[in-house]
């Protein structure tokens, strides 16, 4: 195929040899222009007055609570930088800043070594350095030559509150994080980042934006002043972020769960704003800032308790006798109960060969539906869980949430697990499961594994009836409802004046959560749910409403024993605290 | 077959892989300058790994410079359909740094299949315009190339690289020109695109207008033809920045972030201005190896690849400036002479159109950082950082030397 003769006239070898000729002709002008015409201007403008750039760092925006409190503030520092090409002499200069800021000069070596990017970009030798070493260096400035310090606004905690599990922190970047951000062109080594919690989810709120300032500097490095070349960029401060949390109720929950492993969630269930979130054990929220010593971070994650651990949204609890409303409202909706039917409990109910006890071991007597709720009956809800099958019992508690994420705007999340038939299959075979494991699960034990959050999302939802907005942290009006179809608006009644029973009656389980105060109605329910480690874990969930206020909670004590005992009496806390005067309700319900 | 492959390398035009060869060399040594400054490990230095990277490079040199001719025109539109493909196949992997150039191949380092594009694109073009007898005078004739080049230059400026897709568009123009087509068909391609970057400017357009005014009398074709194109460039050239101030802000950003790639947080001017400096200062002999303070100060974000001419120029000089484009300007113009002496016409639009990326890379490369035109990501052949570059580079060099031997038994 290649017969095409090549038959180009003279020509156009000609015109486009030109062309590239005066292309390349102009581009030696231009050299020419540049470098031997101007050559004295550039070179004094390069060799006398070389002009840096020094970054102005942004402060993060505030972490604020619901009433415009702080939570997380910053503090100016100083960071101690040193550009390698135009210091003289290293060893010296770094023995002059150890004998004024007492930091060894093996740190500072390491750091040199660590941060170093360039001959003359600087290198952060120090950082978190206080005005009286900074006094100090300034005394020293002769002797120093290609040392300079910026500020540096730092991280810093009023220490109102802990939650630190909540706020997150921030990390420096380095090097090695550098690499897989995909936004590397907005960060610099030694930038704080957002790594966990708020700090992350909100990164882009938070972050402000840097400036730089030009300052002219001489052949040895010292600053001739300001440099009116380029004009100064002003730093952008990162914009304050306003959460739902409420400061005051925090912090006595916080008190109140101090030497405990558990969770209390507090949030307003018309919104799905939580006004209170604690997690402990935990760990003071300024660890990770500043300096942590080995010692210290051995120490943390070596803790039995887990601190680290965020038990609101990683901590997976069977859900106990808490569980019982959903089973209870699915037979109501199917009509497979008759409210007035009664069922004798003796305390021991057997199918096949094995025994299912009643948490009360002389039994309850004869209970109804009512009753079987109000005092938790485990043995009537042993006989009538029999009407549902495996699956729709697993829907019911899926439609409420479990065994999915809240969404709620925090770093991540766990699902738990909702076990239905195929899920029972894979874990023992086809014909391994029997009914007893359907008993178990109905009470919340078993397979069944739910988080604190999603418990919080369940009782918002009993609240509102079926159609609760997602919960979360900083307000967003765009969240989206959930929404519970399956149940008529009788079957919510009913279960709710169940539920005010729990508290309100002389039998019912919940009624260390009740209060003396007019007109406030409490629902809710106790749970307490055995595990193989010791002590039931023991679960209050519930919520009140006054004056058209609605608030909710979810407690959760860790081999706390009975949820009657020791949960419900730190809802009873709660209700207290927002409830009893006009001053706190409107801390609490005013955003 | 070792014999073969000897004796068609004695017969080649050596001149071309020496300067080559001194070119890179050129390279090593500023890179080695650079890397000086850095306390990093040995074989983390730009200039260690250039130097590795050239030997696939010259492996790749050696296999392409032995493919015979008829072989590269029988694959070649095959290989413009891979290509296709191959560019594409970003878009679906990993973003690296927001744009979509990189392939991930599992290995440390990515590969740019857009290095591919631009010498594929050329020899498909090549292939089309010797295999049709084209009759040149009309001007439709030019379609189905200017779609060839059109499409793998539309793909690559959305990944967003424009630099890459100007050199794809580049070598239609002079390699119509060679087989023939009238110079004003070329002046109509070009015009519509002048005029839509004039019009911001009404001294800039005035002029352009006159311009236009001046070569249609010239060529003079039929009357209406001749009242049609020139009003519908200026009507083009109106429109513009209406169309400019119907699009969004955030949509106008991402048009201007085409042209300046380089947002960072000093600004692109703020580099211009480094680069310059840094420059300006060399003088006639530089400041010598491994001084250049400007360029060590690392204001220019890509100073080892798309500004590595700043480290030459301050470094070492007018002189070494001087020497470098010469060396450019004899690679070109002898591989142009090739092209007019070659036996075939296939070969001869191979060498033309590889030539006239050469010539691209090295204009727009020297003229940016010099501020002559605005700053775009395009490496300087032989001499920047980069190994897809350098690979590209080599294999077009061993294009040349394989096309431009008349063809006998190879």
């Amino acid at each position: 195929m290649l017969k095409a003769a090549n038959l180009i006239p003279q020509k156009r070898l000609y015109v486009i040899s030109g062309v590239v000729l005066l292309l390349m002709i102009s581009l030696v002008l231009r050299f020419f222009y540049l470098q031997i015409y101007f050559h004295e201007t550039y070179k004094k403008k390069a060799e006398v007055n070389r002009i840096r750039a020094i970054p102005l760092n942004a402060p993060r925006g505030l972490i604020l609570d619901r009433n415009e409190e702080i939570i997380v503030d910053n503090y100016p520092t100083y960071v101690l930088n040193a550009i390698p090409g135009e210091m003289l002499a290293k060893r010296k200069n770094f023995q002059i800043i150890s004998l004024c800021t007492g930091i060894d000069t093996v740190l500072l070596e390491a750091n040199y070594k660590k941060y170093f990017r360039g001959k003359f970009l600087p290198v952060r030798l120090a950082k978190d350095l206080s005005f009286d070493q900074l006094s100090r260096i300034e005394e020293h400035k002769q002797d120093l030559t290609g040392i300079n310090y910026v500020q540096f606004p730092e991280r810093y905690f009023p220490g109102k509150i802990n939650a630190a599990h909540l706020l997150g922190y921030v990390k420096e970047v380095d090097q090695a994080m550098l690499k897989d951000l995909n936004v590397k062109d907005k960060y610099l080594y030694g930038d704080l980042i957002g790594w966990r919690g708020l700090e992350k989810v909100y990164e882009d709120h938070l972050r402000g934006e840097k400036g730089v300032y030009f300052v002219e500097v001489d052949a040895h490095g010292r600053e001739m002043g300001l440099s009116t070349d380029y004009l100064k960029e002003n730093a952008i401060p990162g914009k304050d972020l306003q959460t739902t949390l409420l400061i005051p109720l925090q912090k006595m929950l916080e008190q109140i769960l101090d030497g405990k492993r558990g969770v209390v969630l507090v949030s307003l269930p018309e919104t799905g704003e939580m006004l209170s979130m604690v997690s402990k054990p935990d760990y003071p929220p300024d660890l990770f800032t500043g300096a942590t010593t080995v010692k210290e971070w051995q120490e943390i994650i070596s803790n039995p308790e887990k601190p680290l651990l965020n038990r609101m949204t990683h901590g997976l609890y069977p859900p106990g006798s808490t569980l019982k409303i959903i089973t209870a409202m699915t037979l109501m909706e199917k009509g497979n109960i008759n409210y007035s039917e009664t069922i004798d409990c003796s305390g021991i109910y057997e199918i096949g060969d094995r025994q299912f006890r009643c948490w009360k071991e002389t039994g309850h007597g004869k209970m109804n539906l009512e009753q079987a709720i109000t005092q938790s009956c485990n043995i009537y809800f042993y006989h009538v869980v029999q009407r549902l099958s495996l699956d729709e019992w697993s829907e019911a508690c899926k439609a409420f949430g479990f065994g999915n994420v809240t969404n709620i705007d925090l770093f991540s999340e766990a699902k738990g697990v909702v076990p239905n038939s195929s899920y029972m299959n894979k874990q023992y075979g086809r014909w391994g499961w029997s009914k007893g494991h359907l008993l178990n699960l109905s009470l919340g034990q078993g397979e069944l594994v739910v988080t604190p959050l999603q418990m919080m999302q369940y009782v918002n939802l009993l609240a509102m009836q079926g159609v609760a907005p997602e919960v979360h942290i900083v307000k967003d009006l765009t969240k989206k409802n959930y929404i519970v179809k399956n149940y008529s608006q009788r079957t919510w009644n009913r279960i709710e004046k169940y539920l005010q029973n729990v508290i309100t009656s002389a039998h019912g389980t919940g009624k260390r959560a009740n209060t003396n105060i007019q007109g406030l109605k409490i629902s809710g329910k106790t749970g307490t749910a055995q595990n193989p480690h010791g002590e039931p874990h023991a679960w209050f969930i519930g919520y009140g409403e006054k004056d058209n206020e609605l608030v909710s909670i979810v407690v959760l004590i860790e081999n706390g024993g009975h949820g009657g005992e020791t949960a419900a009496p730190i809802a009873r806390r709660v209700f207290d605290f927002l409830f009893s005067s006009k001053d706190n309700m409107k801390l609490a319900f005013s955003l | 077959m070792i014999q073969l492959f000897l004796q068609k390398f004695r017969e080649s035009t050596m001149s071309i892989l020496i300067i080559s060869f001194l070119l890179t060399g050129i390279g090593l040594i500023a890179l080695k300058s650079i890397s000086t400054g850095h306390e990093g490990h040995f074989l983390q230095q730009s200039f260690f790994k250039q130097f590795i990277f050239l030997l696939p490079a010259i492996f790749a040199f050696l296999i392409v410079f032995f493919i015979p001719r008829h072989t590269i025109h029988r694959y070649i539109y095959g290989l413009y359909g891979v290509m296709i493909v191959l560019i594409i196949i970003p878009f679906l992997g990993s973003e690296i740094a927001s744009t979509f150039r990189w392939i991930d191949v599992g290995l440390p380092i990515g590969f740019q299949p857009s290095e591919l594009a631009k010498w594929i694109v050329v020899i498909a073009l090549a292939r089309y315009l010797s295999d049709h007898n084209l009759e040149m005078n009309y001007f439709s004739v030019s379609i189905l190339p200017i779609i060839i080049v059109l499409v793998p230059a539309a793909i690559i400026l959305t990944q967003p690289d424009l630099g890459t897709a100007i050199i794809i568009l580049v070598p239609v123009l002079p390699m119509l020109y060679w087989v023939g087509a009238r110079p004003f068909h070329l002046f109509l391609m070009v015009a519509p695109l002048v005029s839509i970057l004039t019009a911001f400017h009404w001294m800039s357009f005035s002029i352009w207008a006159a311009i236009m005014l001046f070569i249609i009398y010239k060529a003079k074709p039929n009357l209406v033809f001749s009242i049609s194109t020139f009003f519908g460039n200026v009507f083009l050239g109106l429109l513009s920045p209406v169309l400019w101030g119907i699009l969004k802000v955030y949509q106008q950003k991402r048009i201007l972030t085409l042209f300046n790639p380089e947002i960072d947080p000093l600004g692109a001017a703020y580099q211009i201005i480094q680069s310059k400096t840094a420059i300006g200062a060399g003088g006639w002999f530089g400041k010598g190896w491994g001084q250049g303070t400007q360029t060590h100060l690392k204001f220019l974000p890509v100073q080892e690849s798309d500004f590595i001419i700043s480290v030459i120029g301050e470094e070492f000089g007018f002189i070494a400036i001087l020497i470098l484009i010469t060396l450019f300007t004899l690679l070109i113009l002898r591989t142009l002479r090739l092209a007019y002496n070659v036996d075939d016409r296939f070969s001869s639009l191979v060498l033309l159109g590889l030539s006239t990326i050469f010539t691209a890379h090295v204009f727009v490369n020297f003229a940016m950082t010099v501020g002559m035109i605005p700053v775009k990501g395009l490496p300087l052949p032989f001499i920047s950082y980069g190994g897809s570059f350098l690979l590209s580079s080599y294999v077009m060099v061993a294009f040349i030397m394989n096309l431009s031997i008349d063809p006998k038994d190879y």
